[in-house]
């Protein structure tokens, strides 16, 4: 396996503050309303009326924002690239470690959102328990008209 | 119970404590919260693949425990209450079925124009005392929003 983190290591480094942008499409009112429910999110719908805001962790916790690749292309753990922010890394084990953000203005249904994602470090460490890639994935997610919504700074292990 | 206004709320001092806040994650909860955040990786529905991985279970994902921190700290500010930011980090797994608890703190506390500005440390156990995640938000209350005090 040290092999392995050491070729992805290798591959991804290069990828450092490399920025790719993309456009999440427009926020649904089903969309907030599903998320406020599986997250048990303090949340009341609004009236039918009124315009929902989401839930503030909704944005940063989608993991997948188009239709994905078919299963055949799935990693045998079922992830895909969009799991890990666009970046390739097949045969390893990944974690999740946290988030930093900070939140800007609220996102609300019918907003089109646009996501700019960026490695901005990666690290092979060797720990008690073996190798282990530390990943830091800044996301800025913006408005179509570029006024920030949340900024989400990302730590994923991949062992 | 009573209610007062924010300015008036005993609430709001370094060191006042927040939550008890429990979570019970269920396989039905864990698999909803993948779908509706497009998250294929089987730890968190097939338990025969996580076992693979040495998990006793599937696991709750890192982000649905990071929402259940925020929860708590928008369940304590109260109605009017939002994150200005919030950090976690995952310290520990999960599995469907554990009992955890959401705790924390008053960090600190200062004015914002017409929000009172609010540090919460917070804290996620499971029933056996371990650390799951660990973290820190800042949430804006507006002067005027009633406070339950509970």
């Amino acid at each position: 396996m040290t092999d392995l983190l050491a070729s992805r290591y290798e591959q991804l480094k290069h990828e450092v503050g490399k920025e790719r942008v993309e456009d999440l499409g427009v926020i649904s009112r089903r969309d907030l309303e599903r998320f406020a429910i599986a997250s048990q999110a303090p949340w009341t719908a609004p009236a039918d009326d009124d315009v929902a805001t989401a839930p503030p962790m909704f944005l940063s916790s989608v993991m997948g924002w188009g239709a994905g690749p078919p299963e055949t292309e799935l990693d045998g753990d079922g992830t895909a690239p969009s799991d890990t922010r666009g970046l390739r890394l097949s045969g390893v084990r990944l974690m999740g470690a946290g988030q930093d953000l900070e939140f800007h203005t609220a996102v609300r249904e019918g907003m089109r959102v646009v996501a700019r994602t960026s490695l901005r470090d990666i690290e092979l460490k060797h720990g008690k328990s073996g190798a282990l890639l530390l990943l830091q994935i800044l996301r800025q997610f913006t408005d179509d008209h570029e006024r920030p919504l949340v900024t989400c700074r990302e730590t994923f292990i991949a062992r | 119970m009573t209610k007062t206004v924010l300015s008036e709320s005993p609430r709001l001092a370094v060191g006042v404590p927040l939550g008890p806040y429990p979570a019970r994650p269920t396989t039905v909860q864990l698999f909803r919260f993948s779908a509706v955040t497009w998250n294929a990786h089987r730890i968190h529905y097939d338990r025969e693949y996580a076992e693979t991985e040495g998990y006793p279970g599937v696991l709750v994902q890192a982000h649905l425990h990071g929402c259940y921190l925020a929860n708590a700290a928008l369940d304590w500010a109260g109605p009017g209450g939002r994150l200005c930011s919030f950090r976690w980090t995952n310290r520990s797994i999960a599995v469907a079925g554990d009992e955890l608890t959401v705790t924390g703190q008053v960090s600190s506390v200062s004015q914002d124009g017409d929000s009172t500005l609010v540090g919460l440390q917070l804290e996620e156990h499971d029933a056996q005392g371990t650390l799951c995640v660990s973290g820190e938000a800042v949430v804006a209350i507006p002067m005027s929003a009633p406070v339950d005090h509970r």
